[in-house]
C-alpha cells in the first residue's frame, strides 16, 4: 500500500525525533559493540530508505546503487589523503553522486520497469570493472583513510542524524507533491504525463535525492572503516542488500526499509558471527527474495496490513481493501 | 480548407502513420474558444488517434498543431498539458492505489496551474464537489464504478486547469441518468469558459450538446459543420450512421 | 588482411555460443513475458555440470550434452510447475515480481553451487583443449570449432522444431501474438512449462559449451547474462535467426575491439555492459517494444 488516505505525519515524526535523541545520548549507557551494532543499523536504514525514494516510491527499480556508494566513500578518501577534513568531504561526495545519477539516468530513464533495472546492472557492473582497474582508486588493493581522521563518536552521530534525517525527508515526500507525482508515475506513467507531470525529471530529482544521501553514507562508511576497496563498497552482498531490504520490508511505505534494514543488519550481525551461515548469505537473501515476491510482494508492511484487514474488516469504511 | 487564424485550436494537415497503416490522412480543423467540438465516427476511424497527437502522446507523422497561437505538435505530452490542453483516457487510467482526492491533486499540483498547499487543496475540492465525487473523495480509486471513474478522468483533468478540454468517451459504459449527469456536467464547464473536444458513440449527446461536429472516417475527415447539417450529410450517414444507428436509437 | 579474417570468424564462431546462450533468455521472454535472471545460475549449473560428469566419469564434455539437456529441460518445467506458474501473469511489459523471484532463485542456484564445488576456479582440461586447425593462414581453436558446431547444430534441430511440431508452433503462435494465440485454444500453462523448460535447457547447454573455452566459478554467468541482454535487444526475440544474427553483431563489436583498439583487457567487459546500456537506450526496449507500441496508438 502507499498513500492511505491522509497519513499523519506529525506523530511519526515526533517519533524519528524522539528515537534520535534517545540514539544520541545511547554512548553514555551503551558499549562500543552495541554502537557498532547501531550504526550498522542506522546505516542499513540510510540506504534503504534513500533507495526507496525512487525504487519505492515510484518504482524504478535500481540494482546499481552500490555505485553512488562507491562515489562517496572514494571521494572522501581521496581528499583526506590530500589532507582535506573528512567531514568537509562529505558535500563533495554527494554532489559528485547526485551528479553521476543524473548522468546515468538521462538516457536509462528512457527505459521501462524491468528494461530499466537491467541496465542499471550494467551500470554498476561497468563501474565495478572500472573502479578495479584504474589507478588513482588503488586499484583492487583499496585505499587507506590517512591516521588521525577516526572519530567514532563524531561518526556514530553524523550516521545518526544522517539516518533521521532521510527518515524525516522521507516522511515529507511522501505527502508532498513531489511524491504524489512519484506515486502517480509508479502506478502509471503515461497517465501521469497526461496530467502534466514531466515523468523524466521527477525521476532525475528523485534519483538525484537517493543517490546523494547514499554517497553521504558512502563518505561516512570510510570514515568510520578506514580503509575502502573495491571489494567492500561495491560488495555484491552489499548493492544486493540496499535493494532487498526495501523490499523485504514493504516497497514505496516509510516503515518497510525501515523495518527491512533493522532485520538484514540483525541478519548480517549473526551471518558474520556464525561461519556456517556466513557461507550461506545468498541462499538466504534469494530464498527472501523469492519467498516475499510469491507471497507478498507488499512485504512485511503488505503482510502486516493484510493481518489487520483480517480482523478488521468488518469495522473498515465499505471499499477499502488493499487495492491492485 | 484554410483553418481560421485566431481560432484556439488549429489542425492542419495531421497525419499519423502506424507502420503501414495510415491512422489518419491530412485532418484540418479548428476550434473556437468556448465552443463544445463533436468528432464522430465508426470505431477505427482515428478519433482517440487524433486526440493522441492533440496532446502529444503520440507524435503525429506530419501536419502542424497551433494552440493558442503556438505550435505544439512534437511537444511531449506534459508539456502540452502545461499549456493548457489536456485530454482524458477513454477506458479509465486511475490511479488506482491513491484516493480519490490524491488522484485529482496530482493534476492540482502539475498540469497548468501548478499549485500547491492549501491553494491546490481548495481547487481539489472544488472541482470534486462539481464533479460530484465529494462523498468518495478519500475513497481508494481501484474501488469506485465505471460511471465514478469516468467522473474522476474529467475531474483529474479539469484540476490541471486547462483552457481546451478533450474528452474521449466519457459516456460510454453509462447508464441513461449517469449520461444525463455527464451532459449537464459538460454544459456547466462550456458555460465556465472551457472549450471542450469530445469524442463520443452517443450521437444524440454530441448533437445536442456540440456547436460543430467533425465526422472522421478511416483516418479521413469526410465532414464539419454544424450538428444538423452534418448529419444530414449524404457521406455521414453512409459511412457512419449506416452502421451506428442503433446508438441514436437508444440514446 | 589476415587479421580482419580472424576476427570475423573468430566473431562467427563465437557468435554460434553467444546465439545458443541468448536463445534460451529469447524463448521465454517470447512466451511468459518474463525476464529470467537466473538464466545465469543454470549457465553456471550447466558448466559444472558437465565439469562433475567430465572429472567423475570421463564423459567428454560434448558427448555431456546427451545428458545435460534433457536433465535442465525437466528441471526447468519442474521450477516452471513449482514456482513460476504462481506468480500473475505478466502484461505487454515484464511485472517486477518475475524479474525479482527470478532474480532470488539465481542467487540460490550460485549458492547451491557454492556449497557443492566451492568457490575455487574450475576449468576442463581434454587433449583437443589446446589443439588448433589452420585454414588459410587464420588458426582456429579446436575447443571453438567444436562449439561452433554444437551450437549451429542445435539452432537448426529448434528451428526444425518451432517449425515442424505442434508444440513449437504455439511457441511461436504465443511469441507473436499471445492472446491471439490464447483465444485459439492454446494451452498457456503447457506452452509455458515447454518454454520454460526449452531455455533452461539452452542456457545449461550454452554453459557446458562454454566450460570447454572459459575457466568458472559458481559467480560465472553474470557477465554472458548482460552480454544475452544486448543480443535479443539487437536482433528481437522473434526468432532463432534474428537472435542468431544479434549474437554475431555483438560478437563482432567484441572482437574489433578487442584487435584494433589498445583497450586492456581488464575493461573488455566493461565495453559490453556500456554497450548494453547504450543498446537498451537507443533501441528503446528493442524491436518487440517497436510493435507494441505500434499497436497500443492503433485503437
Amino acid at each position: 500500500m502507499i498513500a492511505r488516505p491522509a497519513p499523519r505525519n506529525l506523530p511519526a515524526a515526533a517519533a524519528v525525533v524522539a528515537a534520535l535523541v534517545l540514539l544520541l545520548l545511547a554512548p553514555r549507557w551503551l558499549e562500543r559493540g552495541s554502537l557498532n551494532d547501531l550504526w550498522s543499523i542506522a546505516f542499513a536504514i540510510v540506504l534503504a530508505s534513500a533507495w526507496n525514494i525512487l525504487g519505492g516510491f515510484a518504482g524504478q527499480i535500481s540494482i546499481g546503487y552500490s555505485a553512488f556508494l562507491g562515489i562517496g566513500a572514494y571521494t572522501t578518501a581521496l581528499l583526506s589523503l590530500k589532507g582535506v577534513g573528512p567531514y568537509w568531504t562529505l558535500a563533495l561526495g554527494a554532489l559528485l553522486g547526485a551528479a553521476f545519477s543524473y548522468v546515468v539516468g538521462l538516457p536509462t530513464f528512457r527505459l521501462r520497469g524491468p528494461y530499466f533495472t537491467i541496465a542499471t546492472i550494467g551500470v554498476s557492473e561497468a563501474v565495478r570493472v572500472y573502479a578495479a582497474g584504474v589507478s588513482y582508486t588503488g586499484g583492487s588493493s583499496g585505499l587507506r583513510m590517512p591516521p588521525g581522521t577516526f572519530d567514532f563518536g563524531r561518526d556514530y552521530a553524523a550516521m545518526m542524524v544522517l539516518a533521521a534525517a532521510v527518515v524525516l525527508l522521507s516522511l515529507w515526500i511522501r505527502s508532498s507533491a513531489l511524491g504524489k507525482a512519484l506515486f502517480a508515475i509508479r502506478q502509471d506513467i503515461d497517465a501521469a504525463e497526461a496530467l502534466g507531470i514531466h515523468s523524466t525529471r521527477v525521476k532525475l530529482i528523485a534519483h538525484a535525492v537517493s543517490a546523494a544521501i547514499v554517497a553521504l553514507a558512502g563518505g561516512l562508511f570510510a570514515i568510520n572503516f578506514q580503509y575502502i576497496s573495491p571489494g567492500s563498497v561495491f560488495d555484491f552482498r552489499l548493492s544486493l542488500s540496499i535493494v532487498l531490504m526495501p523490499i523485504v520490508g514493504g516497497i514505496g511505505t516509510v516503515a518497510g526499509p525501515i523495518l527491512g534494514a533493522v532485520i538484514f543488519s540483525y541478519l548480517q550481525i549473526k551471518l558474520l558471527s556464525t561461519p556456517a551461515l556466513r557461507d550461506s548469505y545468498l541462499f538466504l537473501y534469494g530464498g527472501l527474495l523469492m519467498v516475499v515476491m510469491l507471497f507478498e510482494p507488499r512485504g512485511l508492511v503488505g503482510a502486516w496490513q493484510r493481518l489487520q484487514g483480517l480482523f478488521r474488516v468488518p469495522l473498515r469504511r465499505k471499499g477499502v481493501p488493499g487495492g491492485a | 480548407m484554410v483553418p481560421e487564424a485566431g481560432a484556439l485550436l488549429v489542425v492542419s494537415g495531421v497525419s499519423k502513420r502506424f507502420g503501414g497503416l495510415l491512422a489518419l490522412s491530412s485532418v484540418s480543423f479548428s476550434v473556437e474558444a468556448g465552443q463544445i467540438y463533436g468528432v464522430i465516427g465508426p470505431n477505427g476511424a482515428g478519433k482517440t488517434t487524433l486526440f493522441s497527437c492533440l496532446v502529444g502522446a503520440a507524435r503525429p507523422s506530419g501536419g502542424e498543431i497551433l494552440f493558442r497561437g503556438g505550435r505544439i505538435d512534437g511537444l511531449p505530452n506534459w508539456a502540452v498539458v502545461s499549456r493548457g490542453l489536456v485530454r482524458t483516457h477513454q477506458i479509465v487510467r486511475p490511479f488506482r492505489q491513491m484516493t480519490v482526492r490524491e488522484n485529482v491533486s496530482v493534476g492540482a499540483h502539475f498540469g497548468a496551474g501548478r499549485r500547491r498547499g492549501s491553494d491546490a487543496a481548495a481547487r481539489v475540492d472544488a472541482i470534486l464537489e462539481k464533479t460530484g465525487l465529494a462523498a468518495r473523495a478519500n475513497a481508494l480509486a481501484g474501488t469506485l464504478t465505471i460511471g465514478e471513474s469516468k467522473r474522476l478522468e474529467i475531474a483529474r483533468a479539469l484540476a490541471t486547469e486547462p483552457s481546451a478540454l478533450c474528452l474521449d468517451e466519457v459516456m460510454g459504459g453509462l447508464n441513461p441518468s449517469e449520461i444525463q449527469s455527464a451532459m449537464t456536467l459538460i454544459r456547466t464547464l462550456k458555460e465556465s469558459g472551457l472549450t471542450i473536444l469530445m469524442i463520443e458513440h452517443h450521437v444524440h449527446a454530441v448533437v445536442g450538446l456540440s456547436d460543430r461536429i467533425l465526422v472522421l472516417n478511416f483516418g479521413e475527415k469526410i465532414a464539419e459543420g454544424a450538428p444538423a447539417a452534418v448529419m444530414r450529410d449524404p457521406a455521414v450517414v453512409s459511412a457512419y450512421l449506416g452502421e451506428d444507428a442503433p446508438a441514436e436509437a437508444t440514446s | 588482411m589476415t587479421k580482419l579474417l580472424g576476427v570475423l570468424v573468430d566473431s562467427l564462431l563465437a557468435g554460434g555460443l553467444y546465439a545458443t546462450m541468448a536463445y534460451g533468455l529469447a524463448v521465454i521472454y517470447g512466451v511468459m513475458r518474463i525476464i529470467n535472471l537466473a538464466h545465469a545460475g543454470f549457465l553456471m549449473l550447466g558448466a559444472y555440470a558437465t565439469f562433475f560428469l567430465f572429472t567423475r566419469f570421463h564423459i567428454d564434455p560434448f558427448l555431456s550434452l546427451v545428458v545435460v539437456l534433457p536433465a535442465f529441460f525437466l528441471i526447468g518445467v519442474a521450477l516452471y510447475l513449482a514456482i513460476v506458474r504462481r506468480l500473475p501473469r505478466s502484461g505487454a511489459t515484464p511485472s517486477m515480481e518475475s524479474l525479482l523471484l527470478l532474480f532470488g532463485l539465481w542467487l540460490v542456484l550460485q549458492n547451491l553451487a557454492y556449497a557443492i564445488w566451492g568457490g575455487d576456479t574450475q576449468s576442463i582440461l581434454t587433449g583437443y583443449t589446446m589443439k588448433s586447425l589452420s585454414f588459410g593462414g587464420v588458426r582456429v581453436g579446436v575447443p571453438l570449432l567444436l562449439v561452433f558446431v554444437a551450437s549451429a547444430a542445435s539452432l537448426v534441430v529448434l528451428t526444425l522444431f518451432l517449425r515442424r511440431t505442434y508444440v513449437g508452433k504455439a511457441i511461436r503462435a504465443v511469441t507473436a501474438n499471445r492472446d491471439a494465440a490464447l483465444i485459439s485454444g492454446v494451452n498457456a500453462d503447457r506452452i509455458s512449462a515447454t518454454a520454460f523448460g526449452l531455455g533452461t535447457a539452452f542456457a545449461a547447454m550454452a554453459g557446458s559449451l562454454m566450460s570447454t573455452l572459459y575457466a568458472f566459478t559458481p559467480d560465472f554467468g553474470r557477465s554472458f547474462l548482460l552480454k544475452a541482454f544486448c543480443i535479443i535487444v539487437l536482433g528481437g526475440m522473434e526468432s532463432a535467426a534474428g537472435v542468431a544474427l544479434g549474437a554475431f553483431v555483438l560478437a563482432l563489436l567484441e572482437n574489433v575491439f578487442g584487435a584494433y583498439t589498445p583497450i586492456p583487457t581488464t575493461f573488455q567487459d566493461a565495453i559490453s555492459f556500456s554497450l548494453l546500456v547504450v543498446v537498451l537506450v537507443l533501441l528503446p526496449q528493442g524491436l518487440p517494444r517497436l510493435f507494441a507500441r505500434r499497436s497500443a496508438h492503433a485503437r
